[in-house]
C-alpha cells in the first residue's frame, strides 16, 4: 500500500457559463419568436386556369356552394359511377358539411385516382370562412389543385 | 464561510452583505451557526434547456411576413402552405389596401398593375412571378373579395394566397 498521498479525483465543473449562454439563447428567441404562425391558401383562378390548360382535361370537379351551406358537386372529363358524376351534400347549420364531403370526395378519389382539380364556385353571400374550410377539406382529401372563381 | 468553501456554490456563492459583521450579532458574542444552502443548479440547468429547445423547435425562420391588421381575424387551416413575402391585398373596415396604402376599389386594378411595372423596373429580366396575399376577415362575404380576385386576374397575378392562421 503506498504511503503517498491520494490526490482527489473530484472536480467541479462551472456552471455559471452555461447558464449564462442558456440565458441568452432563452432571450433571443423569446424576443424573435413569432407566435402567430400565419399560413397561406394557394389557389389559380378557375377562368384563368382553365384557359392556360385548354388543351388538356384533367378530371375536374366544380363545386357549387349555396346560400345555406350546401354543396353541389359536379365531376367532369373523369371516369366515375354515375351516382358520384353530379350529386349534393347537405349543408348543417348554414354552413358546408365538411365531415361528408371528405367521404364523398374519399370515394370519387378511388374511381378517379388523378382527380386532383376542384373548382369552387362560391355565390356572393358565401363567407369566406367556408371557402377556405371547403378548401382545407379538399386539401385533406389530396384535392392540390385548387381554384376559386369569380361571380 | 462553510458555504463558500463548499462545493459548486463556491463559485456562485450568494454571500450576505451583513455577513459576519453584524452589529445586531457580533461575530465575537453570537453562537456561530453553520448554514448550507447549495443552489441545486443542475435542476435549473435542465429547465433552462427543455425552454431553448422547446423555443428552437417553435422557432420559425421566415419571421413576420405580414401584419395582420387590427380588426382582421384571419380564417383558420390545417393544411396552409408556407407564406411567401408578395404583395399583399387587405381588406380591412369594408376598405381597401394595397401594400398597407388605400386605394378605391375603382382603382384597384391600376394599383394592382403599378406593383407589376415596380417588379419588372426593379428587377429587369426577371419573369414575374404573378402571385399575390389577400388578407381579409374570416367573416367577410365573397362578393367583397370577389373584386379583389378580379382585379387580379385583371392585372396579370393569377395565383392568389388566402392568408390564414395555421392550426395545426
Amino acid at each position: 500500500m503506498s504511503l503517498k498521498k491520494k490526490k482527489s479525483l473530484d472536480f467541479e465543473v462551472n456552471l455559471i457559463p452555461f447558464i449564462d449562454l442558456l440565458s441568452t439563447c432563452i432571450c433571443f428567441l423569446l424576443l424573435t419568436a413569432v407566435w402567430v404562425n400565419v399560413a397561406s391558401m394557394n389557389v389559380k383562378q378557375a377562368v384563368g386556369g382553365q384557359a392556360a390548360e385548354a388543351g388538356t382535361k384533367k378530371p375536374t370537379m366544380w363545386v357549387a356552394m349555396a346560400p345555406n351551406g350546401d354543396l353541389t358537386l359536379d365531376v367532369k372529363d373523369a371516369r366515375v359511377p354515375a351516382k358520384l358524376a353530379k350529386f349534393s351534400i347537405p349543408g348543417t347549420q348554414g354552413k358546408p358539411n365538411l365531415e361528408l364531403l371528405g367521404q364523398a370526395v374519399s370515394q370519387l378519389k378511388s374511381s378517379e385516382p388523378a382527380l386532383n382539380t376542384a373548382l369552387i364556385q362560391p355565390t356572393a353571400a358565401s363567407v369566406y370562412e367556408d371557402i377556405i374550410g371547403l378548401m382545407d377539406g379538399f386539401k385533406k382529401s389530396g384535392v392540390t389543385d385548387l381554384g376559386v372563381s369569380p361571380l | 464561510m462553510g458555504i463558500v468553501n463548499q462545493g459548486v456554490i463556491k463559485t456562485s456563492a450568494i454571500g450576505s452583505v451583513i455577513g459576519e459583521s453584524s452589529i445586531l450579532a457580533p461575530k465575537s458574542e453570537r453562537h456561530k451557526r453553520e448554514v448550507h444552502a447549495e443552489l441545486l443548479l443542475t435542476a435549473l440547468i435542465d429547465a433552462f434547456s427543455i425552454l431553448v429547445i422547446f423555443l428552437l423547435m417553435s422557432f420559425s425562420s421566415a419571421g413576420d411576413l405580414i401584419v395582420v391588421g387590427k380588426g382582421i381575424e384571419l380564417p383558420k387551416a390545417a393544411m396552409g402552405d408556407q407564406l411567401d413575402r408578395q404583395p399583399v391585398v387587405k381588406v380591412e373596415g369594408g376598405k381597401l389596401f394595397v401594400e398597407d396604402k388605400q386605394v378605391q376599389e375603382a382603382n384597384l386594378v391600376q394599383a394592382l398593375l403599378d406593383l407589376r411595372k415596380k417588379f419588372q423596373e426593379t428587377r429587369p429580366g426577371e419573369e414575374f412571378p404573378g402571385i399575390i396575399t389577400i388578407q381579409g376577415d374570416r367573416r367577410l362575404k365573397y362578393e367583397q373579395l370577389n373584386s379583389i380576385v378580379l382585379a387580379s386576374s385583371q392585372a396579370g397575378f393569377s395565383d392568389i394566397k388566402f392568408a390564414v392562421i395555421s392550426s395545426n
